[in-house]
């Protein structure tokens, strides 16, 4: 039987190297990927996220964590049947909007969503409609989230919820952030969530994709 | 490179020093009491029986000055070495001896109960940027003539950390002293390992008035530490300019100085103070005007071209709420403080002229203590020159929050401040019921109460302490207050 508490706790570490090769030996021992991946790599994500929430760890650490899951997950991803392999925690497109060339905030959205399980495809900045929709069609997204740092670009994440439900979109959550946005902001044009920051960004991803979410 | 203020030029501090020499050796210090000016001229200073005044000789005065510590070692309640006061090493201490306290329940001032003291106490001992404490307020719940060795009582056997404290009468650093050697094996003992500094205050303009002189020669005597506190009103008993000023609170410190090292050269002394302003207009004294900070980080600058440590009154509010007025006066006061690099700083938790202390603004101001703390400390190359790597990796990876030298400096180089600083967003502080700075320091009271953990007295000792306060008040058999915290 594997180690998946040592396994676990290189994850907590960030040891990419050891992760990996822990997840070799685990299944050339025969133990079954999607063991492996819940065991030794969720398992461990699901205390970096504790941890992080209780300021145990910060962000440095949750990102590192992130990146040595990813290292295992490289190991695993071609054993795991589609199914499998669509059940890390979702698939999210992200980008900064049209006009809208600041991306820090988009950023560590991204990787705190990865360090979580999410798949991230990042559209990087100034963002079309057009681009979006392309990218949520090609990765079968589950969320498309959009930030804006300015009150004059704001306004085209309108344009973009609209063009989506336009393009028969309309299953796929759609989640707005950035300084000038506010919930009622994004009730107002329709947005399925609104995250004031990373942190609570990810929470709401989570609550979007859980299976008791309530319908788009 | 630590960061500095520098204040003065040199060539200005040696004309203060010069003109502060001519003013102690021609016009002198009136001493307003008899014994004390006999004592003064049995220790061979020359006085005018006519006018009571001392003058101190340029020499008298210089050799004080070099036989006075540069620095000096406080010991903890058991003895153990506990701090250094030396060089620019800077310290946060409550403010000492407010008349009332703020009441945590219903925000107003009010008397203070020995209760309260130990409560204080206790949520002072866990404050991890007060270095020390002090006898902050004066319980009413012990007959007056007791109550400022009480304080120190209450201090001590609630804290095993060194103490900031004073007399109220002439006859209470006997009294005080003879408890704290109870702590040591004899005087000396006590002597050679201090657990507090006592506050010694001329009265402006250059005199010691009677408690004061006695406060002095018993200290000195005992070999307490002691910091020279001078009161300067500026416009009203001092010159209304800072160079002015300094000169006569270089003056009054010096007086001080110069009667302790004839009392007992290597008595360690504090170039301290508390200089306000005058306002002309509501007659009261803001300690927190901008020109009495001046005149605070002008005599450190003096102190420290003398080679001797220095105490301020810094960190305090003339606010009568922990409003932003209060943070705002602490907060300059403390940074400019830290800056100066005075080693005592008696402030923290400080409000309304150092009439009224509030456990929430201690709370605050520790935060605040932390803060001056960093800033002052020296900016070097951290393996970020050449900084050419560092970029390169910034620009490839689009961040550095996982570069090997943000996991091995940021923890050292990004400070992050407790919960009296609030740095969450809009919609977590909404979540977390929108808490303001009282409620915050709340908890933090709370929790420092739960985690307090200091022995308690030897039970003994404590019997014998409470015997000398017993037996010396002026009211014999009075029923002395249990050691209990306010809950």
């Amino acid at each position: 039987m594997p180690d998946y508490a040592l396994m676990n706790q290189r994850v907590f570490e960030g040891d990419r190297e050891s992760v990996a090769e822990m997840t070799r030996a685990a299944l050339e021992a025969g133990r079954p990927p999607l063991e492996v991946l819940e065991d030794g790599l969720i398992a461990a994500m699901r205390v970096v996220g504790e941890d992080f929430k209780y300021n145990r760890i910060f962000v440095p650490e949750v990102l590192l964590a992130a990146r040595a899951m990813k290292a295992g997950m490289a190991v695993l991803q071609p054993l795991l049947t589609s199914s499998e392999g669509d059940s890390s925690a979702g698939t999210i497109v992200l980008g900064t909007v049209k006009g809208d060339l600041h991306d820090i905030g988009k950023n560590l959205v991204g990787m705190m969503a990865e360090g979580a399980g999410f798949q991230i495809v990042d559209l990087g900045t100034n963002t079309s409609a057009e681009e979006f929709i392309a990218a949520v069609r090609e990765h079968r997204a589950d969320i498309l989230g959009m930030s804006a740092l300015l009150t004059t670009t704001m306004v085209y994440m309108k344009t973009v919820v609209d063009e989506m439900r336009a393009a028969g979109l309309e299953h796929v959550r759609i989640c707005v952030g950035g300084a000038p946005i506010s919930q009622a902001y994004a009730d107002e044009i329709g947005a399925h969530g609104y995250a004031a920051d990373a942190g609570s960004a990810v929470q709401l991803f989570k609550r979007l994709v859980a299976p008791s979410a309530p319908p788009a | 490179m630590r960061p500095h203020l520098k204040m003065l030029e040199r060539s200005l501090i040696e004309r203060i020093l010069d003109e502060t020499f001519t003013v102690l050796e021609s016009t002198g210090i009136l001493i307003d009491s008899p014994a004390g000016f006999e004592r003064l001229r049995e220790l061979g200073l020359p006085g005018d029986d006519a006018t009571r005044r001392v003058t101190f000789p340029r020499s008298t005065v210089e050799r004080a000055i070099a036989d006075a510590p540069s620095a000096f070692t406080l010991f903890d309640r058991s003895g153990e070495p506990f701090t250094e006061l030396a060089g620019d090493r800077v310290h946060f201490v409550p403010a000492s001896s407010a008349l009332r306290i703020l009441d945590r329940s219903s925000g107003e001032p009010r008397d203070a109960t020995s209760a309260d003291f130990v409560e204080y106490a206790r949520v002072a001992d866990r404050l991890a940027h007060i270095a020390y404490l002090s006898t902050a307020f004066i319980p009413k719940d012990v007959p007056s003539d007791i109550a400022d060795g009480w304080r120190l009582y209450l201090a001590l056997a609630t804290s095993e950390k060194p103490v900031v404290s004073g007399a109220f009468t002439s006859h209470g650093v006997p009294r005080m002293a003879e408890m704290m050697s109870l702590f040591r094996r004899d005087r000396e003992d006590l002597a050679a390992r201090p657990n507090s500094i006592f506050t010694c205050c001329p009265s402006t303009p250059l005199r010691w008035a009677e408690d004061a002189i006695q406060n002095l020669l018993d200290c000195a005597g005992w070999g307490i530490p002691i910091e020279v506190v001078p009161v300067l009103l500026l416009g009203m008993i001092s010159p209304a300019t800072t160079v002015g000023a300094l000169v006569l609170h270089s003056a009054e410190v010096l007086s001080g100085l110069t009667i302790a090292q004839l009392v007992r050269p290597g008595t360690p002394v504090l170039f301290g103070g508390a200089p306000a302003s005058f306002h002309m207009q509501l007659m009261t004294n803001p300690m927190t005007a901008v020109e009495a900070l001046q005149v605070y980080c002008g005599y450190a600058a003096i102190a420290k071209h003398l080679g001797l440590p220095c105490q301020a009154y810094m960190g305090l509010s003339d606010s009568k709420l922990n409003d932003p007025q209060a943070g705002a006066e602490s907060g300059m006061g403390m940074l400019l403080a830290a800056l100066a690099g005075f080693n005592s700083v008696s402030g923290p938790g400080m409000l309304d002229y150092v009439n009224c202390f509030s456990l929430e603004k201690l709370v605050f101001d520790d935060e605040l203590a932390a803060h001056a703390l960093r800033f002052t400390r020296p900016v070097e190359v951290k393996d970020d020159l050449p900084t050419r790597p560092l970029l390169d990796e910034l620009l490839r990876e689009n961040h550095l929050l996982t570069a090997e030298h943000t996991l091995e400096r940021w923890p050292e180089e990004l400070y992050l401040p407790g919960p009296m600083i609030d740095r969450t967003n809009w919609e977590q502080w909404d979540l977390q019921g929108r808490p303001d700075s009282t409620a915050r320091a709340g908890e933090l009271i709370e929790t420092a109460l739960e985690d307090y953990d200091v022995p308690p007295l030897d039970p003994a000792l404590d019997a014998e302490i409470r015997r000398l306060f017993s037996s010396t008040c002026n009211e014999p058999g009075v029923e002395l207050p249990a050691l209990v915290e306010r809950r």
